[in-house]
């Protein structure tokens, strides 16, 4: 089990939702509305009146043979408009109840 | 969606139902006091009644100004309050006022009448008759035919009649019979009135029976008057009234004189109720006479004189005629700018829907459609775009980056939309105060305030809710699709002419300006110094006076008003001669003259009507229409002039006026007062003389009056108390006997068709016109006998005291000029430096007043009004920015507002007058506007972190699509304004002229003024701000391995 961190432009919530339907994830914990900023280039997503857009954040568990189709996915999203843009990031699942 | 929807239905109703009128409801704020005290001459009347009505009066609340003019038997004391006061509670005041002192006033005097003048006492409408062979009898026929049938119109005030000749029955008396028969005239209009009576005698029962007893003696023709017995003489011979005089059943005797186009004719004033609707009342009238003419004896011609609902109506469609244009024009401007038809579409439709709700507030308020909301509706049509215009962007940039309509829509709105409301508040900033301003102007821009207040925040409501919504539907996101490579391809959008050649042109003007900017920036002092010496320049002609100032602008309505004055005595004969010369003069000169309606003399029975007209036997009052504006080349104030000429040539003519205003509302002239205070009738005579002389070689300086009239001639008759206590008569009864015999005595009345008819008894007219006349005039004295009034009293001639006007319980005399060709402020300043020269006797003041007064009035207030609106949006955008500086920044574009209003009116000739100085206040919000646009965009840039000339070049070519956007339809918004020139046009004219060059100016100087000015505030403010931010965190600093390296001890 893997937990996929998805963070996006909010104005790709409804891919994000459709790319996550497609893949048949059915589980999620939505973020709504969170900042934040990119290392590498990224305009900040502050919700201020200097940077007024912001993102949105899910985190999914999913099995480990769904990640690979799932980041290429988020990539194939992100090649979409770079500057909208999405992140993913993957860690591991130790426990569960 | 359908909130709006509702909105507009509610819009469209209430336009429907609103009442189209000239100006907002407005009351003038003058009550007035009138008592009569019958035998008194003017200066009596001054001391015993006006002078302590005045002192009473004085302490009514919001009292502005007191005035009265005392004259024989009558003082008028009038009070002006600030506009906006409660008339009713006023009025109560003065109640209570008067009746404390009630008791001081003399004995015989009336009780003091206290009158409210409201608009309903403005004729709206003035019809002319004319009539040849039914002339004697217009009186009855125009009872019958047009005023029963127009009263029963909606609304409709009073009606009334002037130069309507009266039936009267005159029997004229010959004294030598009278004399010879030993009779007075009393006895005879005794007899003739005792003969004429219907009386009820009592009730007689005969057997079953009862009836009524009657006397039915009333004459049913005037003849039967000549065979009533006045009484039978000593011989026994009867003497009949044919003995002894003439019966005439004629029309009275011509004290007034009405003439339509030199024809013998009747004017009809309509009157409307105090808040009816002109327009409708005056539509009515017309159909109803349209129907009135066919029933009117063919000969009974019926013209127009005036029609105040005309006027209304083409200022108003001259004003709607605007609103379409700037619709248009603005439509037309985003259209260039964005380049989509359907992004137009959206944009377009929050302009009528804000539009409508101005209705729905104007229907609540119980307003009008009239000038003045549409100008705001006007001044608002190229606001309300620009909040639509920023979210409108934002959500296309979502769009254009691959979002969907509908995201797009939602996020592109939340992310603006504080940023939206925080311009509008701008706009409110400017507008609100606008509902607090006091006087007349108030009245006035009350409207307007709320109106664009509304307007605006009505766009912003649906700039971020119909306007993402309507996004969400019309927009099309981006079509993409994937190529063979797995590649992203966006279809190419069809290349038109829009994107290769205004695009094209557009993106050239971003760059040129960004490149002027940066060129600017690297020479920030030459700029500065250029800009400020621009300003300084345009300045000039301010304080050299080039720029005339107006009260209100005078209208070109087509109409003018003639008053010429003969010779004092002049007989009304005489005075009609000289009216019908003078009308012939007109109408070769002037061909564009379409009626001339002359009144010469007086009626009369001084009713209160009498009270506001001047009518003596030596003055003419003429209504001269003309062609319509359009019709003619002339305009009519050069009309005026070529009649004023002619009246100066003519030797019998002692002054006139020529007015071209209509007398009503705000339209009139403007004149300008020149004040003297003064007791002693003489002195202050001579002076007022003397400057009225010199005002004759004033430039502009035209129909100059002097309120004052002139000593008049009288007769007087001077009893001898001795001689009349002998005959055993009284002043008063000798006093009745003279008036008896010269002006006549009602003997009754003769009925007929429901109507009465005077019966007037007097002598022939040989035997009462010269002093020896008056002298030979008998009477009966108490013991039957007739003495002579030469027995009684003798006969002077004498001058009467002049009518005693005064002002704030002063006495006053006032010299009237009218401006022409010249403004009103140009012309106070030139009567201010011919005063000077004016040697004023001690103990008088001179001062200027009149429309000059109210105009520095008005403009002190405005001033006031900017400074508070200054003030107001500085503390808007300093909340905004969250600073002080930035502000203070965008606020020095305002200065080059009013360089562009100077330049603007230089050269177009214009004078400023109070709808053009609110245009200047409207600059405020459209210049300021501007500069948030621009400086927010560079706050912007130096947050994300660009070097600060850069962040300023960037911001420039950014913005400057925005800023000519919000520039260029405020612009052309008011161009059909400016270029307007319907009737009325002269209204709004001036405030169109005065917002094109301000924003025009303005503008441009935003563009470069603003960046500059930025950088050279910013540099140092951010550097500063730097360093102060390394001090606040100082943990930075820490070296974690020292351990004195604590805050409570910290490292040096």
């Amino acid at each position: 089990m893997k937990a996929v961190f998805i963070v996006f432009n909010q104005a790709n919530t409804e891919r994000v939702e459709y790319m996550l339907d497609q893949l048949k994830i059915s589980g999620f914990t939505f973020f709504e509305q969170v900042q934040g900023r990119g290392t590498n280039g990224g305009e900040p997503r502050r919700g201020t009146h200097t940077w007024p857009e912001m993102n949105s954040a899910v985190i999914t568990v999913v099995n480990d043979d769904q990640v690979e189709k799932l980041l290429q996915t988020v990539h194939k999203l992100d090649c979409r408009n770079k500057e909208v843009g999405v992140r993913a990031f993957v860690w591991n699942i130790e426990q569960t109840v | 969606m359908l909130v709006f929807v509702a909105v507009v239905v509610i819009g469209l109703f209430s336009l429907t139902r609103l009442p189209i009128d000239q100006f907002p409801e407005m009351e003038p704020p003058y009550v007035s006091v009138m008592t009569i005290y019958s035998g008194a001459n003017g200066s009596e009347i001054e001391t015993n009644v006006t002078k302590i009505l005045e002192n009473s009066l004085n302490s009514v609340d919001d009292l502005k100004e007191i005035t009265s003019t005392s004259k024989d038997n009558m003082s008028l004391v009038t009070l002006e309050f600030e506009w906006g006061t409660d008339l009713d509670e006023a009025t109560n005041d003065i109640r209570s006022s008067i009746d404390m002192v009630t008791d001081e006033l003399p004995d015989g005097c009336s009780k003091p009448l206290i009158f409210k003048f409201n608009t309903s006492m403005m004729p709206i409408m003035q019809y002319a008759f004319t009539a040849e062979e039914s002339y004697p009898g217009l009186e009855k026929i125009l009872d019958d035919n047009v005023i029963n049938v127009l009263n029963r119109i909606d609304g409709i005030g009073n009606l009334s009649l002037s130069g309507a000749p009266e039936r009267y029955i005159y029997i004229d008396l010959d004294p030598k019979k009278l004399e010879a028969y030993n009779l007075s005239l009393e006895t005879v209009g005794n007899a003739i009135g005792s003969n004429n009576l219907n009386l009820a005698s009592g009730s007689v029962k005969m057997g079953k029976e009862q009836y009524q007893l009657r006397v039915q003696g009333e004459y049913v023709e005037s003849s039967e008057i000549n065979d009533i017995v006045v009484t039978t003489s000593a011989d026994g011979r009867q003497v009949y009234v044919r003995d002894l005089a003439t019966v005439r059943d004629t029309i009275k005797d011509i004290s007034l004189d009405e003439k339509i186009n030199s024809q013998n004719g009747v004017r009809l004033i309509v009157m409307k109720q105090s808040g009816a609707n002109t327009v409708q009342i005056a539509n009515d009238v017309r159909k109803q006479m349209e129907r009135i003419k066919q029933q009117l004896p063919p000969d009974i011609k019926v013209q127009m004189i005036y029609d105040s609902s005309e006027e209304i109506n083409n200022a108003i469609n001259g004003l709607v005629e605007s609103i379409f244009y700037a619709l248009l024009f603005v439509v037309l401007v985003v259209l260039f700018f964005l380049g989509k038809w359907r992004a137009t579409i959206i944009i377009g439709l929050t302009i009528p829907i804000s539009l409508l709700t101005a209705f729905v507030y104007l229907a609540l308020a119980d307003s009008s459609l009239n000038i003045i909301s549409l100008c705001s509706l006007t001044i608002a049509i190229g606001m309300v775009v620009d909040d639509a215009i920023v979210v409108l962007e934002n959500i296309t940039k979502h769009i254009e980056r691959g979002s969907r309509p509908r995201e797009a829509a939602i996020y592109a709105t939340n992310e603006v939309w504080v940023s939206v409301i925080a311009t509008t508040l701008v706009i409110v900033a400017v507008f609100m105060p606008l509902t607090m301003l006091s006087g007349q102007a108030g009245i006035m821009f009350k409207e307007l305030g709320w109106i664009v207040t509304i307007v605006v925040c009505t766009s912003t409501t649906i700039a971020i809710s119909l306007t993402p919504m309507l996004c969400s539907k019309l927009l099309k996101s981006v079509k993409v699709s994937v190529d063979e490579h797995g590649n992203l391809v966006e279809e190419k959008t069809k290349i038109g002419w829009y994107e290769r050649y205004v695009v094209g042109f557009l993106n050239k003007v971003d760059n040129w300006y960004a490149n002027a900017l940066r060129a600017c920036l690297n020479h920030k002092a030459i700029t500065l110094i250029v800009v400020t010496l621009i300003f300084a320049g345009s300045l000039v002609p301010l304080f050299l006076g080039f720029i005339g100032t107006d009260f209100m602008p005078q209208q070109d309505n087509g109409r003018m008003s003639v008053t010429i004055e003969l010779q004092r005595g002049t007989r009304i004969e005489e005075t009609m001669r000289t009216a019908r010369e003078i009308e012939k003069r007109m109408m070769v000169l002037v061909p564009e003259i379409q009626l001339i309606s002359t009144s010469a003399g007086t009626n009369d029975d001084a009713g209160i009507s009498a009270m506001f007209s001047t009518t003596n036997n030596n003055k003419i009052t003429m209504t001269v229409r003309c062609l319509k504006k359009y019709e003619r080349e002339r305009t009519i104030f050069e009309i005026a002039e070529v009649i004023r000429q002619e009246l100066a040539s003519m030797p019998e003519v002692i002054t006139y006026q020529v007015s071209t205003s209509s007398g009503m509302g705000g339209g009139g002239a403007s004149t300008v007062d020149v004040e003297i205070y003064g007791y002693d009738f003489v002195t202050t005579n001579l002076l007022a003389e003397e400057i009225s002389q010199k005002l004759k070689d004033v430039p502009g300086a035209r129909d100059i009056d002097i309120t004052r009239e002139e000593d008049r001639a009288e007769l007087q008759i001077i009893f001898d108390k001795e001689k009349l206590a002998r005959h055993g008569l009284t002043e008063a009864t000798v006093s009745t006997y003279v008036r008896n015999r010269v002006n006549g005595m009602t003997a009754g009345y003769l009925k007929e068709d429901g109507e009465e008819y005077d019966i007037v008894i007097r002598l022939q007219e040989a035997f009462r016109s010269s002093i020896t006349d008056l002298e030979e005039l008998t009477m009966p004295s108490a013991t039957g006998q007739l003495v002579k009034l030469k027995e009684l009293a003798r006969i002077e001639e004498y001058w009467c005291p002049p009518t005693i006007e005064r002002k704030s319980r002063q006495r006053i005399v006032t010299v009237k000029v009218t401006p022409v060709g010249v403004s009103l402020g140009e012309l106070a300043i030139s009567i201010q430096h011919m005063l000077e020269d004016v040697n004023i006797p001690q103990g008088i003041n001179v001062a200027l007043a009149g429309d000059y007064e109210d105009q520095q009035e008005t403009f002190g207030d405005m001033g006031m009004l900017l400074a508070l609106i200054l003030l107001l949006v500085y503390i808007v955008m300093a909340s905004q920015f969250e600073s002080f500086s930035k502000p203070f920044i965008i606020m020095m574009a305002v200065p080059f507002a009013i360089t562009g209003v100077i330049l603007a009116l230089l050269i177009t000739d214009t004078s400023l007058d109070m709808i053009g100085a609110l245009g200047v206040i409207l600059l405020v919000g459209i210049v300021v506007k501007n500069g948030i646009v621009l400086v927010d965009y560079i706050n912007l840039m130096r947050d994300r972190g660009y070097e600060l000339n850069e962040a300023i070049a960037l911001s420039g070519a950014s913005r400057l699509r925005p800023v000519l956007m919000t520039a260029l339809t405020t612009i052309l918004g008011m161009v059909p304004m400016a270029l307007s020139t319907s009737e009325g046009s002269e209204m709004w004219v001036p405030m169109g002229i005065v917002v094109i060059g301000g924003a025009f100016v303005s503008t441009m100087i935003t563009l470069i003024v603003v960046p500059v000015l930025y950088a050279i505030m910013s540099r140092h403010g951010e550097r500063d701000k730097a360093i102060k931010e390394q001090k606040e965190y100082i943990f930075m600093q820490l070296d974690p391995h020292d351990d004195k390296g604590t805050v409570d001890n910290p490292q040096k």
